[in-house]
């Protein structure tokens, strides 16, 4: 079971711990960490889980999928090198202590 | 689970008359929220939920809150289809229906299109000095650009609004009336007709129409399926689109202050087209029904309960939008419910904000100078399943 951590903008750290398999916006909803809306539930249609990967962890989290590139396009708060949707970022062991910064705004 | 058509035991009820709903729904919403946040009200043979935590639970709980929703009026109307469907079939016709709608697809493939049926319409009236906005032209800009992102070239903007019309009647036809059926077996029969020989023509040759993505899908959908999906989207697909236009302008021209920012600073249109559509959201409830017990805002609700997600009372909870009742686009920004939640999130939401927020209302407001209301529009509202002016009439200064 990883865990990973949601900073949010003003600094402050949640730490979740979530199965392998399921995806990384489902611990944030699960767990109610402010700041992912995911208002379409992990369907890559609405942009409103965007996360910015550390960039010690973009490597290993990988980029984003086409659809997903598309809509990173169209998030609230600016698209950086870093940016992913959480809905498309599966969970497995390897990433255990992931560090995602929560953007400004989702909508 | 065959659908509970009473109230489940425990719950509140509340009588609400429906041509009070039609008119002005938000105060008794306003009641619900705060006395019976779940009520069985009779003369919608559902129960309401209308507080927004609520329906945000209930949105992301689609194996609990199912949306086939047996004996819909939509299904007596189009046949099965993808809105009253749960995943996995939902996922599949979704999945084929959906890449046109993608926002990168409507900027590069149809934006342009868009544009330019807007000065056409605006050409034809723009010399006159009034118009009905509605009438003249919100109305047939969503028709033609449906029928653009849908790829009925076969289809007239007009053949377009008359079926939704016509399907729209049938979709919330409670009074059983036959006529209205017989008119919403004519609109879809030529909807089929429609469909049948684009899908033809663009098995052969695709041009990235939502047929044929459909017609392509990788994970197969039959003629009927894409045949009643098509339905579906002309029955909302109109009426979504122009409702938020005609909605948004009206507030604009209350509020001159608000439009002069708007013009100076466009990227404020968003901004407009989010608030307008939480504000007097377009679709403004959507039913489900229950596949196990459940318990919701504090009742006890068995399988089989029929429950109406009432996202226009969500829009307007005082606990998420202060001053909920004012059109403020200043107001923090809180997602709203208008396009729905969960896997039902709305498919035209990238379009609609575009043809609106980038398109229509910009446009609009450039070309037709000192635009100025001739009536109060307020006494044009009607709907609360969907709410919209049905006009919008307005005069300007002609060139």
């Amino acid at each position: 079971m990883p865990t990973v951590i949601f900073q949010s903008p003003d600094g402050t750290e949640r730490k979740v711990t979530a199965e392998s398999g399921t995806v990384l916006m489902q611990a944030a909803v699960a767990n109610g960490v402010a700041g992912i809306v995911a208002e379409c539930g992990g369907n890559a249609s609405c942009a409103t889980c965007h996360v910015y990967v550390d960039p010690r962890h973009t490597d290993l989290v990988g980029p984003p999928n086409d659809v997903e590139d598309e809509m990173l396009d169209f998030t609230a708060a600016e698209r950086r090198p870093t940016s992913r949707l959480s809905c498309q970022i599966q969970l497995s062991d390897a990433l255990d202590g992931l560090v995602v910064h929560v953007p400004e705004g989702q909508v | 689970m065959s659908a509970l058509t009473t109230a489940a035991p425990g719950a509140p009820v509340v009588d609400l008359d429906l041509d009070e709903l039609r008119r002005d729904p938000y105060p008794a919403y306003a009641r619900l929220r705060r006395t019976a946040p779940l009520a069985w009200v009779p003369s919608v043979g559902r129960h309401l939920l209308t507080r927004y935590d609520d329906i945000v639970h209930a949105e992301k709980l689609a194996e609990v809150f199912s949306s086939r929703e047996e004996g819909s009026l939509l299904l007596r109307t189009v046949g099965k289809n993808m809105l009253r469907e749960d995943d996995p079939d939902h996922r599949r016709l979704r999945g084929g229906a959906e890449p046109p709608t993608r926002p990168r697809q409507v900027r590069d493939l149809w934006a342009g299109t868009f544009e330019s049926t807007a000065h056409r319409l605006l050409d034809r009236i723009a010399a006159r000095g009034e118009a009905d906005l509605i009438a003249d032209f919100a109305e047939p800009l969503a028709a033609a650009n449906l029928a653009c992102v849908l790829g009925l070239r076969n289809a007239t903007a007009d053949d377009i609004a008359g079926w939704s019309r016509a399907m729209m009647a049938g979709n919330s036809n409670y009074a059983d009336d036959p006529d209205i059926w017989l008119r919403a077996a004519r609109a879809t029969r030529a909807i089929e007709e429609a469909v049948a020989e684009i899908a033809e023509t663009v098995r052969r040759e695709p041009d990235g129409s939502v047929i044929s993505s459909m017609v392509h899908a990788p994970e197969p959908v039959a003629l009927s399926e894409i045949q009643n999906n098509v339905k579906v989207i002309i029955g909302g697909g109109v009426n979504e689109p122009r409702d938020v236009f005609g909605v948004g302008a009206w507030a604009l021209l209350r509020h001159p202050g608000v439009l002069n920012r708007v013009i100076d600073e466009p990227t404020l249109w968003k901004r407009v087209f989010e608030e307008t559509a939480r504000w007097v959201s377009p679709i403004g409830m959507y039913p489900r029904q229950l596949t196990r017990d459940y318990e919701i805002a504090g009742v006890k609700l068995p399988a089989g309960s029929r429950v109406a997600l009432v996202i226009a009372s969500g829009n307007r909870d005082e606990s998420v939008f202060e001053r909920a009742a004012e059109f403020d686009i200043d107001r923090p920004h809180r997602p709203h419910l208008a396009f729905g939640g969960g896997p039902h999130f709305c498919m035209g939401a990238w379009v609609a904000r575009h043809e609106v927020s980038a398109l229509a209302w910009p446009l609009v407001f450039n070309r037709l100078k000192a635009l100025r209301l001739t009536d109060d529009p307020a006494d044009h509202l009607d709907g609360w399943v969907f709410r919209g002016l049905t006009s919008l009439h307005v005069t300007w200064q002609a060139a």
